[in-house]
């Protein structure tokens, strides 16, 4: 897992915000863990296959989802229905095609599997040992979407 | 007679969202495909006028769906709706015979301009 692979999602998710609900979030303090995990309430994990493959996952609180959810719906969420799950989802999937193409500009091609919500605090996600990267981004009156990536070269490509 | 559009994508809300600027702006949406199998089968269904296809979707991609509606009928009007805006994509698409390539988040006036031109005749 190296530093340079979190870059590319950190400046997608900036702009998909920026583009999406018309707020620009502010990077904070990025951390190293030893393996995938999220404290975070709602989780989107989304997989890259590729030249890069491990997972992504965009972690926020229940608040913060429906205040985003809200805002993408053009209505107040009252509950964290299928429509609002669907919509943190597709933020999710964007955040992470805007990667793709970010990753794709530095050499590295990489497919996206459909995001999937995971709920529940302290969740951990160990399908690989590769270590993960985490960065949160405060958005202004709606809490922190965090980042965090698990990431690593392809093995043959790595070997060549 | 309005123009018919079958949607696809694999999230309710993108569904929602271009339903809604679809039929404001006169519109009928046919069908609403959640994934690139599904598509395919509405479309033959169907014969709608113009097919929105997003790519990241379970079952078949849509890339896939895109080449398999292309060699039921080459004259389908498809225009791609994704997040993923890699050049390589836009080119695979282009060439497998997508008419537009709309990248995701998106503001409505976009896909009304898109569908808006490729309808007009
Ligand atoms: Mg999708």
């Amino acid at each position: 897992m190296k530093v340079e692979y979190i870059a590319p999602f950190a400046e997608a998710a900036v702009g998909v915000f920026e583009a999406l609900i018309g707020m620009t979030p502010e990077r904070g303090q990025l951390k190293v863990s030893p393996s995938m995990n999220t404290m975070q309430q709602i989780n989107v994990v989304c997989g890259l296959t590729g030249q890069l493959e491990g997972i992504v996952v965009y972690g926020m609180s229940m608040i913060t989802a429906d205040k985003i959810a809200s805002k993408m719906l053009g209505q107040p969420v009252i509950t964290f229905d299928a429509l609002a799950a669907s919509a943190i989802a597709e933020l999710g999937n964007m955040v992470s095609g805007h990667s793709s193409a970010r990753l794709a500009s530095l050499g590295y091609e990489c497919d996206i599997t459909p995001p999937t919500i995971i709920r529940g605090l302290n969740v951990s996600i160990s399908t690989t040992d590769i270590p993960a990267i985490q960065i949160p981004l405060e958005l202004p009156d709606l809490g922190v979407f965090e980042l965090s990536v698990s990431l690593r070269q392809r093995v043959s490509l790595a070997a060549a | 007679m309005a123009k018919r559009i079958l949607i696809t994508d694999d999230a309710l809300f993108m569904r929602v969202t271009l339903k809604n600027i679809l039929t404001q702006n006169g519109y009928e949406v046919v069908g609403e495909a959640q994934n690139g199998a599904e598509s395919v089968a509405m479309y033959k269904q169907l014969k709608p006028d113009l097919v929105t296809m997003d790519i990241t979707m379970p079952e078949m991609d849509g890339i896939a769906a895109l080449k398999e509606i292309k060699s039921i009928d080459p004259e389908a009007t498809v225009v791609m709706c994704t997040a993923m805006g890699q050049k390589n994509m836009v080119v695979e698409a282009i060439q497998a015979g997508a008419k537009d390539f709309i990248v995701k988040p998106f503001q409505p006036d976009r896909v009304v301009e898109a569908v808006g031109k490729l309808l007009a005749a």
